[in-house]
Formats: C-alpha cells, sequence, structure tokens
C-alpha cells in the first residue's frame, strides 16, 4: 500500500470529501499508484525531461496590450457581480 | 452516408438548398435518442449564416466547407452558445469569444448544428462519465440486441452523432485517445494530429502537453477537408506550430509513386482477442495487395506508457482546473468566506471522474513525490518519443489496432484502471505527439465495428491520408 494521506491531498486541490468518499478515492488512488509505479523498473539515469513535444518551437508573441473584450463580457459569466467587479464575501476584516 | 463533396455537388448543382440540408439534419439530430449532442441550435438561430452560404453557392463563390452542418464537441468554446465540458461546473458557460478552431470552420463556410456530448471536462473512455447522461452508440451487438452500448469517449457524441448521420461530421479533442477511441467503437474515421498542428485556444483545457483537435468523419476524404480547416498557425497558443500548411485532399486516393513500409509492432499483439487479432491480419493482407513492405517492429517502452500517461494527463488536468474556483464564471456554491465558496463551488461542480483525476494529479506533484512521479514520467516520456523516432528510422508508417476491444455494454462498471486500459493503443501516440487516424477495418463477432490504428510521423498528416485512403478503399467498410 502507498502513503496516501486522500484529507491533505484534497485539501491541496480544495476538494471536501465526505468519509465515505474520502475512503473510496483513498483505496482508488493508491491503486492507481500502485499500478503506475511500475515507472521505477525503467532506468532513467541521465534522461532529460520532456516537458512539451514541440520544445524546439515555441512561438511567442510580442507582449502587447490588445483590448479585445469589454468589461461588460468580461463580467457576462460571473456568478455574482457588483458595478464592474466579480463579488466575493468580504475578504478583509 | 454521402460524403462532404457530393453534398457540395448537390448543393452547387441546386438539387437542395443549404436551408433545406439544415433542416434534414437538424430534424434527424432533434429526434435521435442517442443523447450525442448537449445543445442543438435551431434553424432560426443559424439564419443569416445559411442565407450566406445560399448566396456564395449562388454566385458559384462557395467556400471548402459551405453549408456543411457539422457537431462540435462541447469542449470548443462557440460565442454565445453554451459550452460545458459536459460539467455541471460549466453548465451555465457562455463563452464570449470562439476558439480558432470553430472560427477556422466558421470562416471557411461550415454550419455549426450543435455542440456534442462528450465525457466530463474530456475524462473518460465511454462517455458515461458526462454530466448530461451517457451516450448511445448506434451499433448493436447482434447476439445481445436489448443492451445499450458506450460510444467510446470522450468525444463520444461526436462519435456516435457522424455514425448515426445526424450530422456530416465532427470535431473532436484527442488527449490519450478521445478521437481515434470512439470512432473505432462506432465505425467511422477519427484523425488526431500532430500535436502543435491545431490551435488550442478556446478550447476548455484538460491537459496542455497532449490536447488536441481533430476530424471525426465517415470518410478519410472528408477528414481530409476538415484538417485543411482547422490547421493552422495561431500567436494565441505558443505550441502551435507555425510551418506552412499541406493541402490534405491533393493526394487522397492516390497511390504512391515511392516504396511504402508498413511497421507492426509486436510487442501491441502480445494478448489480443481474435476479433482484434483478426482487423490486423486482414489489414495485412490489404497491404500486400497494395504492394507496401511489411516489417516486425518492437517497443521497448510500450508497458510504461500508460503509467506514464496517468501521471503527467492528471498532473496538468489538476493544475489546469485550479481555474474553477466560483468567482469568476462557472457554478458556484454557498459559502461564507472565499475559501468556502472555492471548495464548495468545486465539491459540488465536479463529477466523480474529474475529482479522481485532480487528486492523482495533486498527489503526484505534491512535494516529496514530484521526482518519483512526475519528473520520473516526464524523463519516461522522452524515451517513448526516442524509441517512436527509432522505428521511424525504418517505417514510414506504424499499424496496431485502435482499442484492445469492441464497444461494451453502458453502466457496466468497469473500475478506473480497467477502463484506463481502454487506451493502452493509443497513449503512445498521445505521448510521443505523433498523428494518428482510427479507420474502421471490419467487424467482430457480435457484429460490431472494429478499427485500426495507422500512425505517421511529425507533420506528416498529407502522407497519412493518403495511405488511410488507399486502405479504406481495400475495406469497403461503408458498402
Amino acid at each position: 500500500m502507498s502513503d496516501i494521506n486522500i484529507k491533505k491531498v484534497s485539501y491541496l486541490a480544495k476538494l471536501e470529501l465526505n468519509e465515505e468518499k474520502a475512503a473510496l478515492y483513498e483505496k482508488s488512488l493508491s491503486e492507481i499508484i500502485e499500478w503506475v509505479d511500475n515507472l521505477k523498473k525503467l532506468d532513467t539515469e541521465g534522461v532529460e525531461p520532456l516537458h512539451n513535444i514541440t520544445e524546439k518551437s515555441q512561438n511567442l508573441r510580442n507582449d502587447e496590450v490588445l483590448k479585445e473584450n469589454s468589461t461588460e463580457q468580461v463580467l457576462s459569466n460571473a456568478p455574482e457581480k457588483a458595478q464592474n467587479f466579480f463579488r466575493v464575501p468580504k475578504v478583509v476584516e | 452516408m454521402p460524403t462532404i463533396k457530393e453534398i457540395k455537388n448537390q448543393l452547387s448543382n441546386k438539387n437542395i438548398s443549404v436551408q433545406e440540408l439544415y433542416n434534414d439534419y437538424y430534424n434527424k439530430a432533434k429526434k435521435s435518442k442517442l443523447n450525442s449532442f448537449n445543445h442543438l441550435l435551431e434553424p432560426e438561430y443559424n439564419k443569416e449564416n445559411i442565407n450566406s452560404s445560399q448566396a456564395r453557392y449562388d454566385e458559384g463563390k462557395d467556400l471548402s466547407l459551405d453549408g456543411i452542418p457539422l457537431g462540435i464537441k462541447d469542449l470548443f468554446c462557440t460565442k454565445g452558445v453554451p459550452t460545458t465540458a459536459s460539467s455541471k461546473i460549466l453548465e451555465k458557460f457562455i463563452p464570449e469569444y470562439e476558439s480558432r478552431v470553430t472560427q477556422n470552420l466558421l470562416n471557411d463556410g461550415s454550419l455549426f448544428l450543435g455542440k456534442n456530448n462528450c465525457d466530463e471536462f474530456a475524462m473518460g473512455s465511454s462517455n458515461e462519465t458526462s454530466f448530461f447522461g451517457p451516450v448511445i452508440n448506434p451499433w448493436k451487438n447482434k447476439n445481445n440486441t436489448d443492451s445499450q452500448l458506450v460510444p467510446g469517449g470522450s468525444s463520444g457524441g461526436s462519435a456516435s452523432a457522424v455514425a448515426e448521420g445526424i450530422c456530416v461530421a465532427s470535431i473532436g479533442t484527442d488527449t490519450g485517445g478521445s478521437i481515434r477511441q470512439p470512432a473505432s467503437l462506432c465505425g467511422v474515421v477519427g484523425l488526431k494530429p500532430t500535436f502543435g498542428s491545431c490551435s488550442r485556444w478556446g478550447v476548455v483545457a484538460f491537459a496542455s502537453s497532449l490536447d488536441q483537435a481533430g476530424p471525426i468523419t465517415n470518410s478519410v476524404e472528408d477528414a481530409a477537408y476538415l484538417l485543411n480547416s482547422i490547421s493552422s498557425h495561431d500567436p494565441n497558443d505558443s505550441t502551435c506550430s507555425s510551418h506552412k500548411r499541406d493541402n490534405f485532399i491533393e493526394s487522397v486516393g492516390k497511390s504512391f509513386d515511392r516504396p511504402i513500409t508498413v511497421g507492426i509492432p509486436s510487442d501491441y499483439l502480445k494478448d489480443i482477442n481474435s476479433d482484434i487479432a483478426e482487423q490486423i491480419e486482414n489489414t495485412k493482407k490489404h497491404l500486400l495487395k497494395l504492394n507496401v513492405n511489411i516489417v516486425d517492429v518492437e517497443f521497448t517502452t510500450t508497458d510504461f506508457a500508460l503509467s506514464t500517461y496517468y501521471i503527467l494527463a492528471p498532473a496538468e488536468a489538476s493544475s489546469n482546473l485550479a481555474r474553477y474556483d466560483g468567482i469568476r464564471y462557472g457554478y458556484r456554491g454557498e459559502g461564507n468566506t472565499l475559501e468556502e465558496i472555492y471548495i464548495n463551488s468545486r465539491s459540488e461542480g465536479f463529477g466523480e471522474e474529474v475529482i479522481r483525476r485532480i487528486l492523482i494529479g495533486t498527489y503526484v506533484l505534491s512535494a516529496g513525490y514530484y521526482d518519483a512521479y512526475y519528473r520520473k514520467a516526464q524523463k519516461v516520456r522522452r524515451l517513448i518519443k526516442n524509441d517512436f523516432q527509432r522505428i521511424y528510422n525504418e517505417v514510414d508508417f506504424i499499424l496496431t489496432p485502435t482499442t484492445p476491444n469492441e464497444a461494451f455494454q453502458i453502466g457496466k462498471k468497469l473500475d478506473p484502471i480497467s477502463m484506463y486500459m481502454n487506451d493502452i493503443f493509443t497513449v503512445p501516440t498521445s505521448l510521443a505527439g505523433l498523428p494518428a487516424i482510427s479507420l474502421p477495418s471490419g467487424l467482430s463477432n457480435n457484429g460490431l465495428p472494429l478499427g485500426i490504428q495507422l500512425i505517421g510521423n511529425y507533420f506528416q498528416e498529407k502522407s497519412l491520408l493518403q495511405m488511410a485512403s488507399l486502405l479504406e478503399k481495400e475495406f469497403c467498410f461503408n458498402e
């Protein structure tokens, strides 16, 4: 068995799991992690990690400000808004 | 099923109007009981586009996809049209902008019939993780006609709709097999282009180093038509290649003027069932008839591909899905503090499989495990890429089965690992970023469609489609 602390992992992911779900996911994750653990059998000494398959062709564009959205558009999907802002509960006392 | 070229001829010859064509598909789609669309667009909604398309036909100035009714996987942002990723968390999301891929399709005159159902956030291989319910495969097991079968996933709605004939073609996305596997299980063509061919801008992100858009169609030629439209450079996606694109239609149906070698990896065929083995044997015969050289090849990394994928893809997903916090868009849960809103929005908004992937990803990226899992998997990914390049020194294409089995029953409730094994033949190609096409090759003993996968080298879609079109003619699957 692996040492998965499901409470800690779900806390990091901002997810809340009830006791029943936490137990199910802990079991499921343990099985999956055990399954992927076969990678340890492979010698990767000296191999460079591959982050992106197109590593040699990153196409960066100039850092220019483009005005493509109006405030109204940006806010159009907001669950709660007030004037020109996203509305959230009070953050500072 | 009529091809895009045939439909365009009908429209040019005025045998049918763009409006009639759209209404025809719309009515079929509306009557369908397979749940392959999350959202259908009424003829009235598309009125302006239909009229301008008709006007271009009337002037003989029709565009490459003019008037063609397409399905779009509900993962592409479509301006003013709900885009849900089949998730509760995006149930009411209406984008204010158009994805690059769908904008290209609109620029070429196509009409969007609606948004195709898919697995939630494209995470699944059976289309059963959708918040809007499973999609049903139009095919039936001849020995068990009562049971409903999965279409595969995650682009299950796209594949089911194309197979049922309620849209001419559909655009899906493929991260580890999400175009090719459902295409295979529904008896249609599915192409995953080289990573970097099509812009990911405006596509709801799952795993950014793997996600790629591609066509699901009834023929190889249709796939070429669509690839011509969707493959283009986009400054908004830094991983989208800037090379000049080929015309992919030109070579479809033409014989090769050079000797072609196809490699068949013996390690892929170790444990396959007799249905799948028959597809490969049958394909070999056709290849020999086409004067193609067949050689045995062997990978050294195949056994590690799924493990690598199920570390990297969830890791990228956990990072990408961090944006769903209930603040700027999407579902918001109740809460008296920001923290409570984050947690309740995510816990209530995401489905079971999405939560599992986020948890796996968070675990493998967390302090103390990063090197052992994430970094290790990235190193193995390079070995997988090198393994393919070694084999491409000897061959032009690689032939494998697309899936290890035929379509299975809805609700069979496979455990996660058994479900993940469905992508055993498609995942290595995804990790290497190579282009691959699934082609319907025949039927199983139960009368269900099966496909073979042809894999090409980087950006060799033109010759890949050419090879596929020659095999397609041999298989006569649609006749």
